[in-house]
């Protein structure tokens, strides 16, 4: 009797199982770096906001910024039948590995806003424009300094092409300018708490720096945090990058000199779109789509949010 | 005796299977050997200069004016996804200002132009010139990096060569890359990066 009913069950949750593969639209999943930074919960909400409206389901899962969690997220989503995978990956090295672990079970990837080092395993990455974007604030930078004085950079996590490529545009105009002097340059692992205490740290063996780059805007708040505990708010010159609604209004304030605004939304946007064209039977997609990055100082700083 | 021995080997092997480098190193290692200097250098003699793809500016300030739209597609080059486009540009006009970072130019429409020869960074002339595309390099630290070498060359070389025959009242042609936003107010002074500047009288 017992082994009956045991069957039975089975049998139906089979049948069930069939049937939504058969009736169901395709499943997407939103795999993201981590969901402790608000741009990447963004990033996250606006890819499942258009795949659903495009009448997928969709689900989200937080990496937390761990390589061995996002091998998990990828084991698990392929084993439960996911179709589509809108992917935010931690490591543009180490995430690879899962990417071709997709392809080989014919799970098409589409990247958003970070880059793997690799043009044969994501069906297409959708990508700010971080050097072009880093290049004008570069710009901005030296103008600002009067082309001299000593200042600090703070970058993201190491292992992001994102934090080269935007260190690398800003490189590529400063330092030109000889008498512009890094003094430091640090990881702050695009956290706010973790920038503040290592502009806390600098300055203590720096104490005349005039400006601090941050490669993100949540680094900017915390490096305009620790200046301002320290009583230097006033003199020491910030640089952000992301376009988040809390540096803009210092912006506007002049308390914060530029950012590069970034477009989450558009990525995601457009990666769902991707899948949806994919589904229904394109194959031909740009390996590498870049989303421009605009300019956000105190002249423009009231076009943005 | 053995116990020594394995130990020995234990030791040797894990001196060896551990070393510490800087990361900075660790990524200069990881750079391509391809040759951007060079490819640059043939990139803006052989192709930018002799390229005939400059749109006059009168011809697209009064495009722009009037349908944007088919300004942005006829003459722009933008790579993904933006606001923006990236146009390679002519025209005449009179010096009426040489600066530190550049000229200040008059058109004989009037439009006043600012020449800037002092910050000629990023992608404007690679994307305007339109010759090189994404898909050419593996990566987009990699096609950054042609932007580099071909803006050294103009900004170090050609430019200053060029800039040393002019002076204020010369009557000059110019071609250069120049970057327009859809969105951006239509009155904005037109900035110009140059690939070319040379005196006409």
């Amino acid at each position: 009797m017992k082994k009956l009913l045991f069957l039975f069950i089975l049998l139906s949750l089979t049948g069930i199982s069939c049937k939504e593969k058969q009736d169901g639209k395709p499943k997407i999943a939103v795999v993201i770096s981590t969901l402790n930074n608000p741009w990447f919960v963004v990033l996250a909400e606006s890819a499942v906001e258009n795949a659903r409206k495009l009448g997928y389901e969709a689900k989200i899962f937080d990496s937390q910024n761990n390589p061995a969690t996002e091998s998990d997220n990828f084991e698990n989503l392929i084993s439960s039948g996911f179709d589509a995978i809108l992917f935010n990956p931690t490591d543009a090295d180490g995430s690879i590995v899962n990417v071709l672990k997709a392809k080989e079970a014919g799970i098409p990837v589409f990247c958003m806003d970070r880059e793997i080092n690799a043009d044969n395993a994501a069906t297409s990455q959708i990508l700010s424009d971080n050097y072009s974007g880093c290049v004008e604030i570069g710009v901005t930078f030296v103008k600002a300094l009067n082309e001299k004085g000593n200042y600090a950079e703070i970058l993201g996590l190491v292992g992001d092409n994102n934090t080269w490529a935007r260190s690398g545009g800003f490189h590529s105009v400063v330092d030109k300018f000889p008498n512009l002097k890094m003094v430091a340059q640090q990881s702050g692992d695009f956290d706010r708490n973790k920038a503040m205490e290592v502009l806390e740290t600098i300055m203590q063996a720096h104490p005349d720096i005039e400006a601090v780059f941050c490669g993100n805007d949540a680094m900017a708040m915390g490096a305009y945090q620790a200046l301002q505990s320290a009583g230097k708010a006033d003199k020491v010159k910030v640089f952000g990058f992301d376009g988040a609604s809390d540096v803009i209004e210092k912006i506007k304030e002049k308390k914060i000199v530029a950012t590069g605004m970034q477009y989450p939304k558009v990525m995601a946007k457009t990666a769902a779109q991707y899948a949806d064209e994919y589904f229904k039977g394109k194959r031909d997609f740009p390996q590498r789509v870049p989303v421009e990055v605009e300019l956000v100082t105190a002249a423009n700083a009231g076009s943005y949010q | 005796m053995k116990k020594g021995i394995f130990i020995v080997i234990l030791l040797v092997l894990g001196y060896n299977s551990i070393y510490f480098k800087k990361l900075s190193e660790v990524r200069n290692q990881q750079q391509t050997s391809f040759d951007f200097k060079t490819f640059a250098d043939s990139l803006y003699y052989q192709g930018i200069l002799k390229s005939n793809n400059a749109v006059e500016l009168s011809q697209l300030s009064a495009l722009v004016q009037s349908n944007p739209d088919s300004a942005f597609k006829a003459y722009g080059n933008r790579l993904g996804i933006g606001n923006s486009a990236y146009f390679m540009v002519k025209g005449e006009g009179k010096v009426i200002e040489k600066q530190a970072s550049g000229l200040k130019v008059v058109t004989d429409t009037h439009t006043i132009l600012m020449v800037d020869t002092k910050y000629i960074f990023g992608n404007a002339i690679r994307d305007a010139s339109g010759l090189v595309k994404l898909t050419d390099f593996k990566t987009n630290a990699d096609f950054n990096k042609l932007s580099e070498a071909l803006n050294n060359v103009i900004r170090e070389k050609a430019i200053p060569e060029d800039l040393k025959a002019i002076n204020v009242g010369d009557k000059i042609t110019l071609s250069g890359a120049t970057k327009l936003s859809k969105t951006q107010d239509k009155s904005t002074t037109l900035s110009i990066l140059p690939i070319r500047i040379s005196k006409t009288e």
